[in-house]
């Protein structure tokens, strides 16, 4: 009895120790905070992410510092991550003293002076490029909020909350705002493992990989595993072309997942994670890696964290550029120091993952959702979504359409509802596909989009699926089997070469596409494309398996334009290269000369005044009709065959 | 244990804190490419014997990967985004213009002088700007962008670093 009692006073006096340790971080990360969203002097923050760099952020960050120095002006500059709205790259945002805080853009070189005017004075010299408030009030100015960008997403962001108001290098933003504390809590409250997976559990959060599988339940195989030593491990391995919805985490909030996965380690007895990130991703690698060192610092991760009893290493593996290590066992083959290529399962990762111990792996988004519903509680987390796919998730979208970004929408938001808050379809031009999910994901007909939300239940009529967040948008200016050709030529490159299904099955088809876009379909071939498709579902993992998917949804739901291309040997949008000729149309126009110039293969004969197009030499990049398009014309190819061999 | 060059030292001092049997070989690769370029023969070696493994299994580990290369990298690496968004803006075109200026003829070609290759690019959601290139010098740890870009830029371009005569007109991203 008095063992037990000395027993509770230590528990005791460790509990009360490790609700002080956080609160004294939390008091110091508050007033910091504080001060970044009430500044002492105004404060331009220059949005630093992947797509910002791409437009140019970094010399406009450099520009802006060597100004104001010069000036000798009254103002700091900082960083931010972009809110969204990716076509106005670069985005630069100002924070005023009263809270006032606008975003603007698209900031060029220029328009430096005009920015740092506006910080000084507010006299409206930056208004032009004024897109919206993030927080405060401004006569002529919406708040963010209310941008048509945005307005399928829910009032309030949930899960990017912090995309746009932090410095994604600073702890004490995260800490600021609410962060680390539903770690802090599990420790302070002294609840055991099995308190937070059952907590988690009652939550309903379902994995954001794709295929949905609840959180809880696979940490309770990992917890339930024989083994003391058990590993946590996160895909950061954000593969799919077209999706970068875990970039936006990596780069805008990294501590978000980093609390996610010091709980998930704590929930399931793992000493041990590593955060698994595609060598594309070098922004996120670095910012993961430095939320890592503070989180160190802070006494937040290492060895008994905050005083408790809790250890946990967490490390970051960058990629070397393998799609299939996207692949979770094939992931874990990599973090070991193997080729990337995916196990035969069983045994499951929960049973031998990372050095064949038991092991967990979940995606970024999942991790980072984690501490989000341990704070707000499962209704909260229901708010949003559907019955079968509760909350929200981050998408981000591309293709023929005016504004390229990412959102976090409700599942279940309906697809043109998305389409009209991308701007709809380039000018003039109409949809034709819907292409999610990625190289193993699907071509959605256009037809679909009255029904089409965004939740899987409503793709698999299609025989197509969701994903996991990447949508482009596929305008009838391009002829789908470009995207298949690029599509099966992807997987093939990308096979990890175990299954004969999987990568020479993909270059079959990648000929056979090549084939048909020469002018040379056979009727044949939707018999060994569909032949194909049979073989390769007995491939060992889904890389193989899903393969097929994009080619079976172009027969199924282009049977139109594919019978043109392979029956008709029609290319009515003239983007096929075999299929279409370059002519000279006016000899005598200004411009014809600078079209001869630009060949790259000096393609023009005849004389100058008597140009033409000699077709052998001719690889139809269509430099000469963007230089010359009074000149030059693209045309269906005269000579080819007309009928099916 | 082979002689102890000083390349060979220096290789050994990049990865001296990383242990055998704890995930590192591919921060090893990481670490020695990152200085040298590339992976020499030496160089897998003296990792395969850092990190206690055959040196096979390091070769045969890092040529998995598309990002490792065994052979010093040219002067200027194109590197031409292979993704969806940029395919339909005619990035098919752009490489193809790209490779005939190059007079190379597939991606993954270097010229005969070294002076360029031009490798095929994952996407990595700068959408916005397709289609976009990279352009690279990976010895300086450089790397340019440059996106919108139309078939005829992407010649001149490609006409510029064949001549040598290329300054960074790009935006600077990690790398």
């Amino acid at each position: 009895m008095a063992n037990m009692l000395r027993k509770e006073t230590k528990l005791h006096s460790e509990i009360l120790n490790i609700e002080n340790s956080y609160t004294s971080i939390k008091e110091n990360a508050d007033l910091a905070y504080r001060e970044w969203c009430n500044p002492i002097r105004p404060r331009i923050d220059v949005a630093i992410d992947t797509s910002s760099m791409a437009n140019g952020a970094l010399e406009i960050k450099r520009e802006l510092i060597k100004l104001v120095t010069e000036r000798n002006a009254a103002l700091d500059v900082s960083q931010n991550h972009g809110y969204g709205m990716q076509w106005l790259n670069p985005l630069v945002t100002i924070t005023w003293p009263d809270g006032t805080s606008i975003v603007y853009g698209p900031v060029k070189l220029g328009n430096i002076t005009d920015i740092i005017d506006e910080a000084i004075d507010r006299s409206g010299a930056a208004l032009h490029l004024g897109i919206g408030l993030l927080s405060g009030e401004h006569s002529s100015l919406i708040n963010l909020r209310e941008h048509p960008f945005f307005k399928n997403e829910p009032d309030e962001r949930r899960l990017i909350k912090r995309i746009g108001f932090t410095n994604p290098d600073s702890i004490e933003h995260y800490i600021g705002t609410r962060g680390w504390s539903s770690f802090a809590r599990i420790l302070y409250r002294g609840m055991t493992p099995d308190d937070v997976r059952q907590e988690l559990l009652d939550g309903g959060l379902g994995g954001r990989g794709g295929g949905g599988f609840p959180a809880g339940m696979k940490w309770n195989f990992l917890a339930g595993a024989s083994d003391s030593e058990h590993y946590m491990v996160c895909n950061a391995d954000e593969g799919d072309p077209g999706a970068w919805v875990n970039r936006v985490i990596l780069e805008g909030d990294p501590h978000l997942l980093i609390e996610g996965m010091a709980i998930a380690a704590y929930a399931t007895g793992s000493q041990r994670g590593f955060i698994y990130i595609r060598d594309e991703y070098p922004l996120g690698v670095e910012r993961v890696k430095n939320a890592i060192k503070q989180a160190e610092e802070k006494g937040l991760l290492g060895n008994n964290i905050l005083g408790s009893q809790f250890s946990f290493q967490l490390e970051v593996v960058r990629g070397a550029g393998s799609y299939v290590c996207g692949e979770e066992t094939g992931l874990l083959s990599s973090i070991q120091g193997q080729r990337g290529q995916p196990r035969i399962r069983p045994p499951f990762p929960a049973q031998a993952g990372v050095f064949m111990k038991p092991s967990n792996v979940n995606n970024v988004e999942t991790f980072s959702h984690v501490p989000l519903v341990l704070q707000n509680g499962s209704s909260w987390y229901k708010e949003y979504g559907t019955e079968a796919m509760r909350g929200t998730r981050l998408f981000s979208f591309s293709g023929d359409i005016p504004y390229t970004g990412f959102m976090e929408l409700p599942f279940g938001t309906p697809m043109k509802d998305v389409l009209e808050s991308c701007g709809n379809i380039n000018p003039g031009e109409k949809l034709v596909a819907i292409q999610s999910g990625g190289p193993l994901g699907s071509l959605v007909p256009a037809s679909a989009l009255p029904t089409l939300t965004l939740e899987n239940a409503s793709f698999v009529p299609y025989d197509a699926m969701m994903g996991s967040g990447g949508i482009v948008w596929v305008s009838d200016r391009t002829h789908l089997i470009i995207l298949n050709e690029y599509i099966s030529d992807f997987v093939e490159e990308e096979s990890c070469g175990r299954c004969t299904t999987c990568h020479g099955g993909n270059q079959r088809m990648t000929e056979i596409f090549r084939r048909i876009m020469a002018g040379n379909g056979r009727r044949e071939d939707e018999f060994n494309l569909k032949m194909i498709d049979d073989t390769l579902q007995h491939s060992n993992c889904v890389h193989g398996q899903f393969s097929p998917k994009p080619m079976r949804n172009l027969l199924q739901h282009f049977r139109h334009e594919y019978d043109a291309l392979v029956v008709d040997r029609k290319d009515s949008t003239l983007t096929i290269p075999a299929m279409t000729q370059f002519r000279v149309t006016n000899t005598a126009d200004r411009r014809i000369e600078d079209a001869v110039a630009i060949c790259p293969v000096n393609a023009f004969k005849g004389e100058v005044g008597n140009r033409s197009i000699d077709d052998e030499a001719c690889i139809r990049c269509g430099a000469c009709t963007e230089i010359a398009p009074n000149a030059v014309v693209r045309e269906a190819r005269a000579d080819i065959s007309q009928s099916i061999i | 244990m082979p002689l102890e060059t000083e390349a060979r030292a220096e290789i050994r001092s990049l990865i001296s804190d990383l242990k055998p049997d704890d995930g590192k070989l591919l921060d090893a690769l990481h670490r020695v490419q990152h200085r040298y370029g590339y992976l020499s023969d030496e160089a897998l070696e003296v990792i395969a014997e850092h990190l206690k493994m055959f040196p096979s299994h390091v070769y045969g580990a890092a040529s998995f990967y598309d990002e490792y290369r065994f052979d010093p990298p040219a002067a200027t690496t194109v590197r031409w985004c292979s993704g969806p968004a940029c395919r339909l803006e005619n990035s098919n075109g752009i490489r193809d213009a790209m490779l005939a200026v190059f007079k190379l003829k597939e991606l993954g070609d270097r010229t005969d002088d070294n002076q360029v290759e031009i490798i095929n690019g994952q996407c990595n959601g700068a959408c916005e700007l397709a289609p976009l290139i990279w352009i690279e010098k990976q010895i300086e740890h450089k790397r340019d962008v440059v996106g919108k870009l139309s078939v005829a830029r992407a010649i001149e371009l490609a006409r510029t670093i064949s001549n040598g005569e290329y300054v960074e007109e790009g935006n600077e991203t990690a790398f």
